[in-house]
């Protein structure tokens, strides 16, 4: 944690030459004696100075409470000093990274460290914003007594942190039409285990005497038992578009994609779902389906580095490794339909007859209208341009909620469920 | 002579508001010519408020570095209060030394072509020395 120490000289250094150097010449050539007077404090201390000018050794020694936070959380960065000698003026600067935003401490600051003396500095800061910050350097400045020369030293801190996305509340999650072999919280359509009553039918040999409806065995005169719905769990795949994102100040529509994908992780994966990700965008990447806690750290990791990439290749849904979208799985796409690529992808998916649903992350709170009446009119078109693609979708087959910022997403799930449901009355 | 030393206050405060450093010795250098020239228009040899200009232009060349430095980094409280003992005990220090070098100035002002220019050569040695100390040092440490 140690970086090269630059010395060099403060302006007041070169001031104080230039001051001693023309007041003693102005002396000398006018023949005035006092403004070698005038002169001389500064020639003095620039002497004196300069002499007893030495390196103020101060060991530093930085550390941040812990390294995984949600957002919005604060961290606390202590920062150490022991003096092994004394400072006349120490200045510490914590580079501060984008998502995080200093609530209390000064930084930059400047004090003074006596001989032997040690100080514990502790910054706190909030962390606004998910991501992988890397906590930058960590620039110390000492300077002699007279404030003639400054030695600098920048330390790597090095400590990259992880800022998760603070999970929403969700009361309800888009259920899957079709579930899978393995068990889980779903109720599937098939019968099975479970403890959901589907039907009943006459008793066979083999069947357990505990499944046996008393009820119905004596109203019927013979033996009659319960079926009950399986208990499947479901594939669920995340599509986040990464193409494009709108944007204004620190807020766009991949962050409230990611926050949203982090959410649904959490809630799917408690349901026993597996989940997978699909980050389609300038960069591709993905994750099979999994389960459990460690498939939930690998989502919450790969969203973490999700970025917008700009790439001009034309990118199909071919591209994506088989068992990366199992058949039969739910496929929960988050987008601001603003790329052809990820909408033609889309098209293409559902094509394919995968349980599409698409969680449209509204651009237009951070769109504005173009001045005049052209603007005005090109903004028009574009918003009837996006109806139309959302009718495109909804006439594959695939609904399309539109989610606008600073609305929950709960809500935007429960528009989902509602429109699947009708959806399937009309069929 | 007033236009000169206005002019030198004016740059001074422009050093100050913009943190231009090389306005900061224009300024000062503005001022104390301003004084010297009104000093020497009235006649005497040292006058009697050297002392007083001696001290008021280092009081001021600290402060407006001072001020440079707070431009930056603000001092936290001790180092403030420190700072300002420091000054206080620079300026006592200032007019000691002045007083010293009138003094011993006063004892013959004026030395001929030949002193004089023994003066320059020292003034132009010392400050050389002063300049390759510094980057020996600089070197070294680098």
């Amino acid at each position: 944690m140690t970086g090269g120490v630059v010395r060099y000289a403060t302006p007041k250094l070169g001031g104080y030459v230039v001051l001693t150097a023309l007041g003693l010449l102005a002396s000398l050539i006018f023949g005035r004696p006092e403004l070698a007077a005038v002169a001389a404090p500064f020639a003095v201390v620039l002497a004196i100075g300069l002499a007893v000018s030495r390196r103020p050794d101060v060991r530093v020694h930085v550390e941040l409470d812990r390294d995984r936070v949600l957002e919005g959380d604060e961290i606390v960065l202590e920062i150490e000093l022991d003096a092994r000698d004394s400072a006349p003026r120490l200045e510490l600067l914590v580079e501060v990274p984008r998502g995080l935003e200093l609530v209390s401490g000064a930084n930059p600051m400047a004090l003074r460290l006596g001989l032997g003396e040690e100080r514990l500095l502790e910054l706190r800061f909030r962390c606004t914003h998910w991501g992988a910050p890397r906590l930058g350097d960590l620039h110390v400045r000492t300077g002699d007594a007279a404030g003639l020369l400054v030695w600098e030293q920048t330390l790597e801190l090095g400590t990259a942190l992880r800022v998760y996305p603070r999970p929403e509340e969700l009361r309800e999650l888009v259920g899957p039409r079709e579930t899978q072999l393995f068990t889980g919280n779903r109720v599937s359509r098939a019968k099975g285990e479970g403890l959901e009553f589907a039907d009943l039918r006459e008793f066979v040999p083999g069947d357990r005497i505990r499944r046996i409806n008393w009820r119905a065995s004596a109203r019927r005169g013979e033996l009659w038992v319960n079926e009950f719905h399986a208990e499947r769990n479901a594939d669920v795949i995340l599509f986040l578009d990464s193409f494009l994102d709108a944007r204004r100040d620190d807020r766009g529509t991949l962050d409230e994609a990611v926050r949203a994908a982090a959410t649904l992780t959490e809630r799917y994966l408690l349901e026993k779902d597996r989940v997978g990700l699909v980050n389609f965008g300038g960069v591709l990447n993905w994750l099979r389906p999994g389960t459990g806690l460690v498939q939930r750290y690998r989502i919450v990791e790969a969203l973490l580095n999700t970025e917008i990439t700009l790439s001009y290749a034309w990118k199909e849904i071919d591209v994506l490794p088989r068992g990366t979208l199992p058949p039969k799985a739910l496929v929960l796409a988050l987008t601001p339909l603003l790329d052809d690529r990820a909408i033609g992808a889309l098209l293409d998916l559902r094509a394919r007859g995968f349980d599409l649903v698409i969680v449209e992350v509204s651009p237009l709170p951070y769109a504005e209208t173009p001045p005049g009446e052209l603007g005005e009119l090109a903004f028009r078109l574009w918003k009837l341009r996006r109806e139309g693609r959302r009718f495109q979708y909804e006439r594959a087959g695939a609904p399309v909620v539109e989610w606008h910022e600073g609305a929950p997403l709960t809500s935007v799930l429960e528009g989902v469920n509602t429109s699947r449901r009708h959806a399937r009355a009309r069929v | 002579m007033l236009a000169l030393g206005l002019t030198g206050a004016a740059l001074l405060a422009y050093a100050l508001a913009t943190s231009a450093t090389g306005a900061i010795v224009a300024g000062l250098v503005g001022v104390a010519a301003s004084w010297s020239v009104s000093a020497w228009t009235r006649g005497s040899g040292a006058p009697g408020g050297t002392v007083l200009a001696a001290v008021g232009i280092f009081v001021a060349a600290e402060l407006a570095y001072w001020s440079l430095d707070q431009a930056s980094v603000p001092d936290e409280a001790e180092l403030l209060a420190r700072r300002a003992a420091g000054l206080a005990l620079r300026a006592s220090g200032v007019i000691f030394l002045v007083a010293c070098v009138l003094a011993a100035l006063g004892l013959r002002p004026g030395g001929g072509l030949a002193l004089e220019t023994v003066g320059i050569v020292a003034v132009v040695g010392l400050l050389g020395i002063v300049l390759v100390l510094a980057r020996a040092v600089y070197e070294a440490e680098r």
